[in-house]
């Protein structure tokens, strides 16, 4: 094709995707087409507690079989009964196994893949945070880090995609957070383990794309603080602007996301906001807004969970 | 300070700042005022080769005492050769280490501090890429990268800032890439690795800054593709556009950039209108012109360095 004929079409391409973005942005998403997800397999890491145990319940009623994994055995249980409890029937399938362990990912796979079957939408969400500054952080935490949040993605993704791209059908799913758009103060190793799962999920999609698969999607999600215990202590300066979050109305969110195919998901919306300024200004700018929003303060008396997972 | 007035000094600073980023944009940068950097300590990773060789070269022109390190010890002794030829007099110490691993940097850490003494610079440069699809990829290779290209972020930053705290100078120099603001297929790995190191950039700067150590200064680089052989095969589509940059531009810029306290260099300069797009656009309207552009397609002819 001509280049100034592909430049056009380009370009309409643009403005169309660009008016479509904003219908998806703006309409309420009850009244958008979501994808029928009934007896879909999903697997959620970090199912034990937290965001994981309420996605589980909420793609249980969807009709979804589910696949959970966590390094808590008996956290990792008691999603299993209250899934039962809530949607009676549901087929589930609990397994322990320590995400930081390459062979452990890929033994538990290799069963997945045995005993249930094909993996259609894969939520990469087990999260560990230390919390101290970077120089008080023992290397053993910053490694593991590292292991959980962003190197388990590859070799989940690695073990559950192919056969995604094969039968054309499926979603990777990275809960990341904004601290994987912004530095904060206190959480080196945690943004620097996010920071590098939103770009896996960003590479990944242009490799997909590439391939032209369009039945596989993904979502990245990129919350501000969530209530589940794991930021526990963390505080927020204007909370009208970026408040703690509630578990239920992120995963209705995630949930939503995955259903309408978005590829990016920030919660709360301002967040939105900040990353295109973030992009506009220049950094000392972006540094002092971000003080005046007490970013840099909001891990001073961060307390989180007592054991590390 | 009540909030509005806190609000209203804010505001007073952004417009400063703003003004000062501009200046400091427009203005060449040989106007612009430099620190003086003689008799410093300037540590510079990847040393044996590409942009790690021009930076020693020039630190050693700034009037530095310099330190290389590089996993390969006769590339190494061939960067310390050159800087000694040219700058007759110049202070420079070889270490060979493999930056993948932690006990060697950090044994590497305590004989360069044993050594010489205190680090003033550090230049985070060594990099290594695979090269092949994500899904094609071995493990091993994957978790190297990582290792090479952040987590020996992390143990050289442990070893050598705690003592520019203590003095309240230093230099951060973390080279990362434009592939750690936006992915590219071909190089997944690599860019989770970039994306990372520009994740612990900006953490370190605000850490810094929140412990109001002035002194102490960061800088990230993103550059595009560089023609120094790591990444032979790699085709832009529009090389009009973006050009392929040349090392000694590059390592030219890179001193520029921390001479003048920039903490973030992008280039070509045609990558900020890119970030600023990436801010404002729709993740797809973005993908759409990324794909236009080339970038999807052009690790495809990628070969690289034969060996590692």
């Amino acid at each position: 094709m001509h280049l100034a004929v592909e430049v056009l079409v380009c370009f309409l391409q643009m403005i169309w995707l660009w008016l479509v973005a904003i219908v998806k942005a703006v309409v309420p998403s009850s009244l958008q087409p979501h994808k029928d997800v009934t007896g879909w397999v999903v697997l959620i890491t970090g199912a034990g507690s937290g965001l994981g145990r309420l996605m589980s319940l909420r793609f249980a009623a969807l009709g979804c079989r589910l696949v959970l994994w966590d390094v808590n055995e008996a956290g990792n249980q008691e999603t299993e009964e209250l899934v039962q409890a809530a949607t009676p029937g549901a087929k589930v399938k609990a397994y322990t196994l320590d995400l930081s362990d390459r062979e452990q990912i890929y033994a538990a796979a290799d069963k997945v893949k045995q005993e249930v079957g094909d993996v259609d939408i894969l939520i990469n969400n087990a999260g560990i945070v230390t919390g101290t500054t970077f120089l008080n952080t023992p290397d053993s935490m910053n490694i593991k880090t590292m292991d959980v949040n962003c190197n388990a993605h590859f070799w989940t993704v690695k073990s559950f995609l192919p056969s995604m791209l094969k039968r054309n059908r499926g979603h990777l799913v990275s809960i990341a957070s904004a601290a994987g758009l912004f530095g904060i103060a206190g959480l080196a190793d945690y943004c620097a383990s996010k920071y590098a799962a939103v770009g896996f999920d960003e590479s990944i999609r242009a490799e997909i794309v590439k391939q032209g698969r369009t039945g596989v999607k993904t979502t990245v999600v990129c919350p501000y603080y969530i209530n589940t215990g794991m930021f526990e202590g963390a505080q927020t300066r204007f909370p009208a602007v970026l408040k703690f979050l509630d578990p239920p109305f992120v995963v209705d969110k995630i949930v939503e996301a995955v259903l309408t195919d978005q590829v990016m998901l920030c919660v709360p919306k301002s967040v939105y906001f900040f990353y295109i300024l973030r992009g506009i200004l220049p950094i000392s700018v972006n540094q002092v807004l971000g003080k005046l929003v007490g970013v840099s303060e909001t891990m001073d008396n961060f307390v989180g969970r007592n054991k590390a997972k | 300070m009540g909030l509005l007035a806190e609000v209203v000094a804010l505001l007073w600073r952004v417009v400063w700042l703003w003004l000062v980023a501009i200046y400091r944009a427009v203005v060449p940068i040989s106007f612009q005022r430099r620190k003086d950097v003689t008799g410093w300590v300037a540590l510079v990773t990847g040393s044996g080769s590409g942009i790690g060789r021009l930076l020693a070269v020039r630190l050693a022109r700034l009037g530095c005492r310099v330190v290389l390190w590089d996993v390969n010890q006769q590339a190494n002794e061939e960067t310390a050769d050159m800087l000694r030829v040219h700058h007759p007099g110049a202070q420079v110490w070889t270490y060979t280490v493999d930056l993948s691993r932690r006990e060697q940097v950090y044994a590497t850490a305590k004989q360069v501090k044993d050594d010489i003494g205190v680090v003033d610079i550090v230049i985070n440069n060594a990099g290594i890429i695979a090269g092949t699809d994500f899904l094609n990829t071995a493990d091993e290779l994957s978790l190297k990268t990582m290792q090479v290209n952040v987590m020996s972020h992390f143990w050289t930053v442990r070893s050598f800032l705690p003592g520019m705290l203590q003095r309240d100078q230093g230099h951060i120099v973390t080279v990362a890439s434009s592939a750690g603001l936006m992915g590219v297929p071909g190089m997944t790995d690599y860019c989770v690795s970039k994306f990372s190191a520009v994740g612990l950039a900006d953490c370190l700067r605000l850490e810094i800054a929140k412990q109001k150590k002035f002194g102490v200064k960061t800088t990230v680089v993103c550059p595009g593709f560089i023609d120094t052989g790591m990444f032979q095969g790699f085709k832009y589509r529009f090389p009009k556009l973006m050009k392929d940059l040349k090392p000694p531009y590059v390592a030219d810029k890179i001193v520029e950039a921390f001479l003048t306290d920039q903490p973030m260099l992008c280039l070509p300069r045609s990558f900020y209108v890119l970030l600023i797009l990436k801010g404002i656009l729709p993740v797809s309207v973005f993908d759409a012109l990324s794909d236009f552009s080339g970038i999807f397609n052009a690790m495809d002819g990628f070969v690289g360095r034969k060996e590692d």
